[in-house]
């Protein structure tokens, strides 16, 4: 007999049979246009995400390249100052509101939520097609802001410049951003009901997937924050189109206060943006070292506070806009707090790979990138919440570096992690293994030599959305140039290599990367319903039973392509013996 | 399959939560009577201002009451389940976070430090 | 539990109507957290200025019309207690009653709106606005912006409380119409049959909303009409 790597007597339960596939499965149910467009199946919405901000995504590229090429000359390469001010503008606002916000919890989150529970759609379908359309709604007017000539006033749209004087398009841009916040909202409520109310049956809070843990946060982020930006953009427009105006300084109003209205979704804006990609982390990397998360309850826990503690540390953005020293210092204290959790989940995360069965496929590359740009972009964020050398560090490229750390070498390793370990399951396709690893390769080489000279020049004080700079910066500019280049092209190898896995790929099983979640028993691409209506899951055990080697519902786990067969129990398994129905541990109630 | 959609349900398991809790209107009426009541003292104590400087947060807490009847008796939390009060209770404090934190801004910008 | 057997209300993706209506209850708090929040955030914002502005804030609200507030409170309360009895109804399968209880809602919510829709003409007509114009208005009886300044007060802080009151009443009525079109839906789904005693969730889905709208207004009426209520002007 083999060596089982844990301490405890493994089960070697024979592998389930591989489910039939669906026919039909929820892709080819039907094929007409007004059947996508009038869909109210949770996977088929996910999709349409998809396709959305990925078109935002690339939108929201091209004003980067944009930015970047005119910073290549200390004079302004290749346009004026004031379409700089639009192209960073447009940059900032497509890819937040309409790339980053939505892309794990509206993407990800309503494909796999559902099936992760053992449900068969969300609470509200029909509120989640409309989300889709509100999004969608809202992203109209925010490409007509910038198609009309853009706006001016940085993403962040502080008056008395974005209410009085800014000649741009300040009322569609921002009425954009106000009607595609009730779809953030929408997204979250669904999914925290749908947490709340359809777990199936032995889906304990303490056995629930740390994916859903970090979207339930991020719902929670989602609900509250989200309006609190919604009445801000409401007093914004309202002062712009109609003059009356509450933070007019001529009548005794005052600026910093939309700073606070504003940062106060803000800030918890970033927690949504980052807590669904530490959820995926936390799914790629016990599936791809075979082992159990190091922590469990820590790391749930640290995503909830994680949620709460961002709604209160909003003001650091404001350290030298003019509000009290003693409410900067009681921000400045509540901000070091929030490193606590995240720290955390960093040191679970090390626990769960440390003598683990490590392999390096593209989810896997993407989830460490991510840990390790996190721990930098993280670390850096507390210079920026001292209040001393805030002072110093406050709107240079510093700041710039330190978010896109977390943002991009966070979030969207976080979200490309996602979509390629979820990949298979979604479209019933494999990609190329070897083209997904160099693009993660080539992704993350192009992400450091894009940020990394931007914190070195932040620090020597190049001041962050300006044109123009002094001539000792160019050598970082050329190279935060070079590397974003990289980067763009890094970005480009998933969108031909995954969609031409949509034609060419290998059909892939219902699990191939012999992942322990309910989402993995059934076939890829799924039944409408998700599973056989009849045999609804039960679950049985917690979601990372690798060691043991069963899946939720203590049913074995097939053999995964490439992974090592010297440590894995798993693998021993005597193919030839028929697994079947008898070979289930639990009889499903239906 | 479906009965009669006019029908009375089909059967007790689909609507257990029906048969029980329904309200008695003589418990609204007095909810309401007390509703109007404290709206009226609210009124009279404010133009009489015999409170002075702490008329604000009388009204504050006067209203906070009122609220609190609609919620129990008009929207059912006194039976409700523990999330939907865990709900109501979570939004009350996240606007305590919004309070709290404007107003040790606000409350301490005139204090010059040093 | 067959399928043989489920209400013809309950929705395919739910195993049962406990679930359903649990679910859709929840998601109206959840979505009432959102309007907290919103309304908090306007809130927040008042609470600061009228900590900085007293004096003018106070002033300011003495003029504000609190008879037609005070008509209006006993309107939108007396309507929470109807829209509950609407329930109560739909619960017990009175379909006259919830036809009732709902027409009342509706009556007495379009009377709130009626009522500040004079209140605003009146508004109006006394040059009550937060603009630095009076709109061309003249023969005023009493300017506020005037008086501010008989009484050594800033004249835009004034206004500053002139922009809250017009946009937090106007935000609240916009609510109270979105509300009234709701209880229209009601009404309309009620003819349709479409509220037996397994699908009383919907009433009481719309009540939840409506008693929030009552709840905010229980906060704002005080706050904007009861500031300044000590101060007692002549002719006003």
């Amino acid at each position: 007999m083999t060596t089982a790597v844990t301490t405890a007597t493994p089960k070697i339960v024979p592998p389930p049979p591989e489910p039939a596939p669906a026919e039909p499965n929820y892709l080819n149910i039907n094929y007409s246009l007004w059947g996508w467009l009038t869909t109210v199946d949770h996977k088929r919405i996910g999709i349409l995400y998809l396709i959305s901000i990925t078109v935002f995504f690339l939108a929201g590229g091209i004003a980067a390249g944009i930015v970047r090429l005119n910073l290549l000359a200390p004079d302004g390469a290749i346009i004026n100052e004031d379409a700089y001010n639009r192209a960073f503008t447009a940059h900032g606002v497509l890819m937040l509101f309409f790339f980053l916000i939505p892309a794990v919890p509206a993407v990800l989150g309503n494909f796999l939520i559902p099936m992760m529970i053992g449900a068969k759609d969300l609470a509200f379908p029909k509120l989640n097609l409309a989300s889709w359309y509100v999004f969608m709604i809202g992203a109209g007017f925010g490409v007509w802001a910038i198609l009309a000539g853009g706006i001016d006033t940085g993403w962040t749209l502080y008056p008395p410049y974005s209410s009085r004087s800014s000649q741009s398009n300040v009322v569609p841009g921002v009425f954009g951003v106000f009607i595609s916040g009730f779809s953030s909202i929408m997204t979250g409520l669904n999914i925290m009901v749908t947490v709340h109310k359809m777990r199936a049956p032995g889906m304990t809070w303490g056995r629930l997937p740390l994916f859903v843990w970090s979207l339930y946060a991020t719902s929670l982020i989602q609900l509250l924050g989200t309006p609190v930006v919604a009445i801000t953009t409401l007093l914004l427009m309202v002062e712009r189109v109609a003059g009356i105006g509450i933070f007019d300084p001529l009548i005794g109003g005052d600026p910093v206060l939309f700073q606070h209205l504003f940062w106060f979704y803000s800030h918890p804006a970033v927690y949504i943006m980052i807590l669904p990609g530490m959820g995926v982390v936390s799914e790629v990397l016990t599936c791809f070292s075979r082992k159990n998360i190091f922590g469990y309850h820590a790391v749930a826990w640290s995503s909830m506070g994680i949620a709460v503690v961002g709604f209160m540390l909003w003001a650091h953005h404001m350290f030298v806009a003019g509000i009290s020293y003693y409410s900067a210092l009681l921000f400045s204290f509540l901000s070091m707090l929030v490193a606590v959790p995240s720290a955390i989940k960093v040191f679970n995360w090390t626990g769960t790979l440390y003598k683990g069965s490590i392999t390096f496929q593209a989810p896997m590359l993407f989830a460490l990138g991510f840990v390790v740009l996190f721990v930098i972009g993280g670390l850096t964020g507390l210079f920026l919440a001292t209040l001393g050398t805030d002072i110093h560090l406050h709107d240079t490229y510093f700041v710039v570096a330190h978010f896109h750390f977390v943002m991009v070498g966070g979030m969207v390793l976080g979200y490309m992690a996602g979509i390629h370990f979820w990949w298979p399951k979604m479209t019933g396709r494999m990609y190329s293994d070897w083209w997904s690893r160099v693009a993660a390769a080539i992704i993350i080489v192009g992400f450091f030599l894009t940020f990394v000279p931007q914190f070195i020049m932040g620090y020597h004080g190049m001041p962050r959305r300006y044109p123009n700079y002094p001539q000792e910066f160019q050598v970082y500019n050329v190279m935060s140039t070079a590397g974003a280049s990289i980067l763009g092209l890094g970005y480009l190898l998933p969108s031909i290599y995954l969609t031409l896995s949509l034609f060419f790929g290998k059909k892939a099983t219902g699990n191939p990367w012999s992942a322990t979640g309910l989402e993995w028993a059934s076939p890829s691409p799924p039944p409408p319903f998700n599973f056989d209506e009849a045999h609804m899951p039960v679950v049985v055990c917690g979601p990372y039973e690798y060691a043991l080697g069963i899946d939720q519902m203590g049913r074995g786990l097939p053999e995964g392509p490439g992974l090592g067969t010297a440590n894995d129990p798993s693998s021993k398994h005597d193919e030839s013996s028929a697994p079947g129905p008898m070979n289930k541990e639990t009889e499903v109630v239906g | 399959m479906s009965s009669d959609p006019n029908q009375t349900p089909a059967t007790p398991h689909d609507n257990q939560d029906v048969v029980a809790h329904v309200d008695s209107p003589p418990t609204l009426l007095i909810v309401y009577v007390a509703i109007l009541a404290l709206f009226a003292a609210t009124v009279l104590i404010s133009s009489s201002g015999m409170f002075g400087k702490y008329t604000l947060f009388v009204q504050l807490g006067i209203g906070t009451i009122q609220a609190s009847l609609v919620g129990c008796y008009f929207m059912h939390l006194r039976h409700g389940d523990r999330v939907v009060i865990l709900t109501a209770l979570a939004s009350i404090f996240w606007m305590g976070i919004l309070f709290v934190l404007f107003m040790s801004d606000y409350m301490t910008r005139h204090r010059v430090i040093g | 539990m067959s399928a043989s057997t489920h209400s013809p209300v309950l929705k395919h993706h739910f195993e049962d109507l406990n679930q359903q209506h649990a679910s859709e209850r929840l998601g109206m708090w959840m979505f009432l957290a959102t309007e907290v929040l919103f309304f908090g955030g306007l809130f927040g914002a008042y609470a600061c200025y009228r900590l900085w502005y007293a004096a003018e804030f106070e002033f300011a609200s003495s003029f504000m019309n609190v008879k037609f507030a005070s008509i209006n409170t006993v309107f939108l309360v007396t309507s929470s207690l109807t829209m509950t009895l609407a329930i109560r109804c739909a619960k017990l399968g009175d379909k006259a009653g919830i036809y009732r209880n709902l027409l009342l809602t509706f009556a007495l919510g379009s009377a709130f709106m009626v009522l500040k829709g004079f209140e605003y003409a009146e508004d109006f007509h006394e040059g009550i606005l937060p603009g630095a114009s009076s709109f061309g208005v003249t023969d005023l009886k009493h300017n506020i912006k005037t008086d501010a300044e008989h009484a050594g007060l800033d004249t835009g802080k004034v206004r500053l409380f002139l922009c809250f009151y017009y946009i937090m009443t106007g935000i609240h009525g916009v609510h109270i119409i979105i509300g009234l079109g709701c209880i229209l839906w009601l009404v309309q789904q009620n003819y349709a049959n479409a509220l037996p005693p397994d699908n009383y969730s919907t009433v009481e889905v719309v009540s939840l909303y409506w008693h929030l709208v009552d709840a905010i207004w229980l906060f704002l009426m005080p706050m904007l009409y009861l500031a300044g209520a000590h101060i007692k002007h002549v002719g006003h």
